[in-house]
């Protein structure tokens, strides 16, 4: 089983609810963000156009972070899925260097989104739990997954953009979409076999 | 601006630029990695010339470079996992070469700076100390320029060449190390215009090697390899190359190195010259690393989605 995901492009109309979710869901401190949605305007009057890109950690088949890393913190889970264990990370940072996605963080210090007002009492129960001077990314919702459901941004998705299953099946809903309109990766040229794909708007 | 403002400001930009390893405690990590070298080249040039002094002075480098890598880490207390992955990772690697030559050259250090004391310099535990120091030295010249063509997300970092430049680097620095030496304790070496005419010809490497590099970049490379010489040769990091590399680290140690070929050299001058050739180094490392953009995410077409 390899989880993997598609991200269909002509539905995400930029709402930034993954981003939202992602953020309820682990409750990452300033500055950490698991899931984005990058938007650029290209061309010129009248055709000029938005591009919406949401992004998140591609949780590659060949993760060069993987590799990189020299502690085995970040590593292969469970259905290929690349994950950092916490306690095992020295904070060396080379993992966001090998990163083509740009997808990883570094969690300096705590921090609270009202600075001298102190965290919230939601920064206390949800953001003050991860570790400082470590590295942290996304791990399709490692905990929703143990109890069934969904990662909270494909969950949170308003217009169905998102789609999560298992690759390694040729009959399930993310294996058809790619087969059926010709799923791409980003940066194939960097050799990391990514297990998040995008249909074309 | 703080920190979180500045991450927000870069993911806004094409090219977002690398901060980690180069700004705040990520300084570290770059002059972690030039003392390193520096003390890797300089116990061979030493052992080569069989120079006491320059091999504590690349012991105590060592040391030094060390204790500069466990600053940089976020977690330095669990710095010993970083055994844990010797098959895969450089830094892992780096890790047990600078571990083998730590240990290895106090073992071949001990006897010569207190002979008869522990054991002597032709016993087996000196002995083993050599092999481990050589193996170490190999390992800590070797490992750094594979740390950064590793990094996938940093174009500009991913040449072929640059383990060969680190290298050259190294071996520049061994000579600024040995020369250091011979000035500070005014040991007689009777042959300096060897060393200078090595450092020629290694600094024509490195030169060369950093032409091709950047070649390769303005013709191979993607668009932030590109913006990268953009910031070396024209951004926010044109100072230090120009006034570090270029002016401190080639064209001062040159015009000594001229004077020391066509006459003698004062102490004074070998000095300023070992002094300026490894400054130098240390600016083209931290330009080189400064410079590093990451790889921007290119929102996809539809041709390019028909082409994958």
């Amino acid at each position: 089983m390899r989880l993997g995901m598609v991200i269909d492009l002509k539905r995400c109309m930029g709402c930034y609810g993954c981003q939202m979710s992602c953020k309820v869901e682990h409750g990452t401190p300033p500055g950490v963000l698991f899931a984005r949605v990058l938007k650029r305007e290209e061309g010129h009057y009248p055709t000029a156009r938005q591009i919406l890109l949401p992004v998140l950690c591609n949780h590659c088949s060949d993760a060069p972070c993987v590799d990189v890393c020299p502690t085995g913190a970040s590593h292969y889970a469970e259905h290929g899925v690349v994950d950092i264990d916490p306690d095992l990370c020295v904070g060396c940072r080379s993992c966001m260097m090998a990163c083509p996605y740009n997808n990883r963080y570094y969690h300096a210090e705590q921090q609270n989104y009202f600075g001298d007002e102190g965290p919230t009492r939601y920064e206390v129960a949800r953001t003050a739990r991860h570790q400082t001077e470590v590295v942290m990314k996304c791990n399709f919702c490692s905990d929703r997954r143990a109890e069934g459901k969904d990662p909270a941004c494909v969950a949170n998705c308003a217009a169905k953009a998102r789609t999560f299953g298992d690759l390694d099946d040729p009959t399930s809903t993310v294996s058809q979409l790619i087969k059926d309109r010709s799923g791409f990766t980003l940066h194939p040229e960097a050799g990391t076999n990514p297990n998040v794909y995008y249909l074309a708007p | 601006m703080n920190r979180y403002d500045q991450l927000i400001a870069d993911l806004r930009s094409d090219y977002r630029p690398q901060r980690e390893w180069c700004e705040g405690r990520g300084i570290f990590m770059v002059i972690g990695h030039f003392v390193v070298g520096v003390a890797g080249g300089t116990w061979l040039f030493s052992l080569l010339h069989e120079i006491r002094m320059g091999l504590a002075l690349a012991f105590v480098l060592a040391a030094l470079g060390g204790l500069l890598h466990l600053v940089n880490l976020g977690r330095p207390a669990r710095a010993w996992k970083m055994m844990l992955q010797f098959r895969r990772s450089w830094i892992s690697r780096g890790f047990f070469g600078l571990s083998f030559f730590l240990a290895g050259a106090f073992l071949y250090l001990v006897p010569l700076f207190l002979p008869g004391i522990l054991w002597s310099s032709d016993s087996a535990i000196a002995s083993i100390g050599n092999v481990l120091a050589i193996v170490g030295m190999l390992t800590m010249i070797g490992y750094m320029g594979f740390v950064y063509t590793a990094s996938k997300g940093i174009p500009f970092w991913n040449s072929p060449l640059h383990p060969a430049l680190y290298v050259a680097y190294a071996l520049r620095g061994g000579i600024a190390g040995l020369l250091l030496t011979l000035a500070a304790t005014g040991q007689e070496f009777p042959s300096i215009a060897n060393l200078l005419l090595q450092w020629t010809a290694i600094t024509a490497v490195v030169v060369v090697l950093f032409g091709l590099e950047i070649h390769g970049a303005l013709t191979g490379g993607n668009a932030a390899a590109l913006q990268s010489v953009h910031e070396i040769f024209a951004g926010r990091v044109a100072v230090y190359f120009y006034g570090g590399t270029l002016l401190l680290g080639l064209a001062i140690p040159a015009w000594l190195v001229w004077n020391g070929l066509t006459g003698p050299l004062s102490v004074g001058a070998v000095a300023l010259l070992a002094l300026a050739s490894a400054f130098g180094d240390f600016f083209m490392k931290f330009s080189t690393v400064k410079a590093g953009i990451y790889l921007p995410l290119v929102v996809p077409s539809r041709r390019h989605a028909a082409a994958s």
